[in-house]
């Protein structure tokens, strides 16, 4: 869902303090081009979201016949009546809105936790713990092994195996790290002067100044929780436990290139292109409305590895 | 779309009769490993289970099967289908819901893991495979004495030479496959017949009487390409379904439908498909429609959508077509155009005449070979035997229960529908979908079956079709020519580099970018890929498998 993936680009230009090269002919074309450049690749990246939103009220026909570009054909809502009447869609989407956060709060609280450790520089076996947190980044058992763990552990059909193994996201993790460590030494040193434990300088020190990356996290997990699929595709065998990014799934992948598609004596009826459309709106608005109340934070935020590696 | 290809039809040279070989009875199943299952394996079976009878297990039994949920009718707990089942076996199934879109994947994972689930269905060949070395998988051919309707239906449709394609080179075979009674044909080509009218044109009965009504076509319309085709997802070579056409009428098995290694019943040995003359003329053909411009060179590399576009606008005549896209989507297309009409048309006929060939196997199911030592076997096979291979149980899975989705009989023609009950456009105002609401129908349990039970789903239009491709002769399958899990690493190696050079090359002669004098120059350069090679390595399996089973 990349649709997902899509915050609004700020097209102000950065503001140079100097005056005259604002005003000088190749800033001033400079300043065009990037316009320019800037507003066609949020024509292009919002195109074909606007496509899905106008095919998800227009007529299966006129989607068919190919006269649905932006603007719907042959309006109507019964789609979305229709999508929304369906009980197996809402149970997959409660667990998703379930998942998210489940996994997002435990994610968070295992990630901090690991990273305000590894940024302190005394701390014996440092490097160690940051190795066994590498080394997952590159090599990992594969997926036989994993369900093979996994089932074993006794969590399929249940919401842990999708939350914990991907409970820490190295990358994530290496954000947060390096945040920390930029984090001046003499708060903490004034706050443990003050009489605070260690658990009571990340909690009442270090965390209230830490909203940004804590915001830039949140949001990083919840997209990729909100976005999976896979992990419950393959841990769940009941279809009252899917995600609804599954749901999804099958009516998209399902309905096009699927494996029943073979039957030769099953006579498959296409799904609907805008019951597809209707799907994936309902499903992408959530995550996107999540966005502007975090942007700020999130834009401050992801430059944070950058500044100090 | 490619269902052709997947259903891994087999290759053979087809025109020549006295294919005496293919009749070959290889079929060594032994009733030895049957008579390993003890009275332990017996709890729940029926003493007495044979054609006709209703299995019942004796006591309440569970199975556990893998369920493609279909995204066009997802799995519901409450299906009739679920609790009538029971009621009449007295067999609980107990799913592993998994979405068709990626159902291979979690298969391949569940099987490898040794956590499958003891029913295995919607498996084409060769899938299975690739679990025979771990083990995993029950050699089902050696219990099929506890299958009697089975063992019924495979003699009387005389289904021993399609099984034995099945067959691995230890001589047995993994998969259960679904039987059919005939070899369907759904696929052929959709074309104007307001156009044929107005230019008074007759049905094209051969693929030569499909030139005529091309050129006609195009002296009237001379800006237009009258035939634009479609299916050209790679890897293939592009217009699949038009080749694969082709090639039958030939007697080469080519688009979609490729297959390295052909038949060739003179020799008694394989020979390699793209290095046939039945190959060559067949690309011959199609070079003729394209150099006179009667078919659109787009046709190999448009998607489905630009070929649909241009026959919806009136710019093309002659489409590729099976029975779902003509009502699903032609007839609706050209509905805007005033006067238009659409037919699917019998397959055109060519040098080998009114034949046809295919497997007449479905898709099937592979058994985890766990369930052998279950106290339960025998009555999992009865259970098996009466839902997949009895005429009752075929019934049963398509049509769900008399009286309530359906009234009447099959046998003497009074089937039909509940006039509350809709499915695939049949009683549109019905008020409960056959599939959806009821769970019948379902790709996992509903396939195969008799010609008379296929035909209940076909609406009169696709009968006459029907009728006129059953008319057709079925010619004999190939021999059985499994190759070792070693050889066939080797084969797959070679025919990977084979194929795309077959596809680059059949497209440029096609398109007339090389000239078809230079064939015997493309002769060798397959033998620079290995062809002689593979060949060499089919003929061996296939000499092995006669001499160690045949």
């Amino acid at each position: 869902m990349a649709m997902a993936k899509m915050p609004a680009v700020k097209l102000r230009a950065a503001k140079t303090p100097a005056v005259k090269r604002e005003n000088s002919r190749g800033y001033r074309t400079f300043q065009i081009f990037n316009a320019l450049i800037l507003t066609g690749v949020v024509v292009v990246t919002l195109y074909p979201f606007a496509t899905i939103v106008a095919q998800s009220f227009s007529s299966d026909t006129a989607i068919n016949a190919g006269h649905v570009n932006v603007v719907p054909h042959g309006f109507n809502l019964t789609t979305y009546k229709k999508v929304m009447s369906d009980s197996a869609f809402w149970t997959n989407y409660r667990n998703t809105v379930l998942y998210t956060v489940v996994a997002t709060a435990i994610s968070m609280v295992l990630t901090t936790c690991y990273a305000y450790v590894l940024s302190k520089r005394h701390l014996k076996g440092r490097k160690f713990l940051i190795g066994v947190a590498l080394f997952t980044m590159f090599f990992n058992g594969g997926l036989i092994p994993n369900y093979v763990l996994v089932a074993d552990l006794g969590l399929r059909n249940s919401i842990w195996a999708i939350v914990l193994p991907n409970a820490v996201s190295v990358f994530n993790l290496l954000v947060m790290k390096a945040f920390f460590e930029n984090m001046p030494d003499e708060l903490e040193e004034a706050a443990a002067v003050d009489g605070l434990s260690t658990y009571g300088t990340l909690g009442r020190i270090v965390l209230p100044l830490s909203k940004a990356v804590l915001a830039t996290m949140v949001l990083f997990y919840a997209v990729s929780f909100w976005n999976s699929w896979f992990s419950a595709f393959l841990y769940m065998d009941r279809s009252d436990l899917f995600p609804v990014t599954v749901y999804l799934r099958n009516l998209i992948a399902g309905a096009t290139g699927g494996a029943d598609q073979g039957t030769a004596s099953d006579t498959a009826l296409q799904i609907g292109a805008n019951i597809q459309s209707v799907t994936i709106v309902l499903t992408v608005i959530p995550i996107l409305t999540v966005y502007p109340f975090i942007q700020r934070y999130f834009v401050s935020g992801v430059m944070l590895g950058a500044v100090k590696g | 779309m490619n269902q052709l290809s997947r259903r891994g039809f087999i290759s053979t040279t087809a025109g020549v009769a006295g294919l005496a070989l293919a009749g070959c009875d290889s079929g060594s199943d032994s009733p030895k490993a049957a008579s390993k299952v003890t009275s332990a394996n017996r709890t729940g079976a029926m003493d007495k289970f044979g054609v006709g009878d209703q299995f019942k297990a004796t006591t309440p039994l569970t199975f556990s099967i893998m369920l493609l949920s279909n995204s066009n009718y997802p799995y519901k707990a409450d299906w009739l289908f679920w609790s009538e089942l029971t009621k009449r076996t007295n067999v609980t199934l107990q799913p592993t819901v998994i979405p068709g879109s990626d159902y291979n994947q979690k298969r391949s994972v569940m099987v490898s893991a040794g956590n499958a689930p003891t029913l295995i269905p919607k498996t084409y060949h060769p899938d299975e495979e690739a679990y025979i070395a771990g083990g995993s998988i029950l050699p089902v051919s050696d219990y099929l004495d506890l299958m009697p309707n089975f063992k019924d239906k495979v003699a009387k449709w005389n289904l021993q030479g399609d099984l034995d394609q099945l067959r691995e080179s230890d001589g047995k075979f993994y998969l259960l496959p679904g039987l059919h009674e005939d070899v369907w044909k759904d696929y052929s080509l959709a074309i104007r017949t307001d156009i044929l009218q107005q230019l008074n044109l007759q049905v094209p009965q051969t693929w030569d009487d499909l030139t005529t009504v091309l050129r006609a076509m195009k002296k009237a319309y001379p800006d237009k390409y009258p035939f634009s085709d479609r299916w050209s997802t790679p890897p293939q070579p592009g217009a699949n379904n038009l080749l694969a056409l082709v090639g039958e009428a030939n007697g080469v098995w080519a688009g979609w439908s490729y297959q390295h290694a052909n038949w060739d019943p003179t020799a008694g040995k394989f020979v390699y498909t793209g290095a046939t003359d039945q190959y060559k003329q067949m690309i011959a053909y199609l070079n003729t429609l394209v150099s006179e411009k009667l078919l659109d060179p787009e046709s190999f590399t448009q998607s489905d959508d630009q070929a649909r576009q241009k026959f919806a606008d009136g710019k093309s005549f002659v489409i590729s077509a099976n029975a779902q896209e003509l009502v699903n989507h032609y007839r609706k297309d050209v509905a805007k155009i005033s006067g238009a009409t659409v037919v699917k048309i019998p397959v055109p006929t060519g040098p080998i005449g009114a034949a046809k060939f295919g497997s007449r196997l479905e898709n099937g199911m592979m058994i985890s070979s766990k369930a052998k030592d279950g106290k339960d076997f025998v009555a999992l096979m009865q259970f098996i035997d009466w839902l997949w291979y009895s005429d009752d149980g075929l019934m049963f899975a398509r049509w769900g229960v008399e009286g309530t989705t359906y009234n009447g009989k099959v046998d003497d023609g009074t089937f039909k529908l509940a006039p509350d009950v809709t499915w695939a456009g049949v009683n549109p105002g019905g008020k409960k979908n056959l599939q959806v609401d009821y769970g019948f129908f379902n790709g996992v349990f509903a396939y195969g079956g008799s010609t008379k039970l296929l035909n209940t789903q076909f609406p009169p239009e696709e009968l006459a079709f029907q009728d006129v491709m059953n008319s057709r002769k079925a010619l004999p399958l190939p021999p059985p020519a499994p190759l070792s899990p070693d050889d066939r690493e080797q084969a797959t190696l070679w025919q990977t580099s084979l194929k795309d050079f077959v596809n680059q090359q059949t497209l440029k002669f096609i398109l007339g970018q090389r000239p078809l004098s230079q064939w015997d120059a493309y002769l060798s350069e397959l033998k620079a890929h290995n062809s002689d090679q593979y060949i060499s390595l089919v003929n061996k399996a296939y000499q092995d498998f006669k001499k160690n089973h045949g």
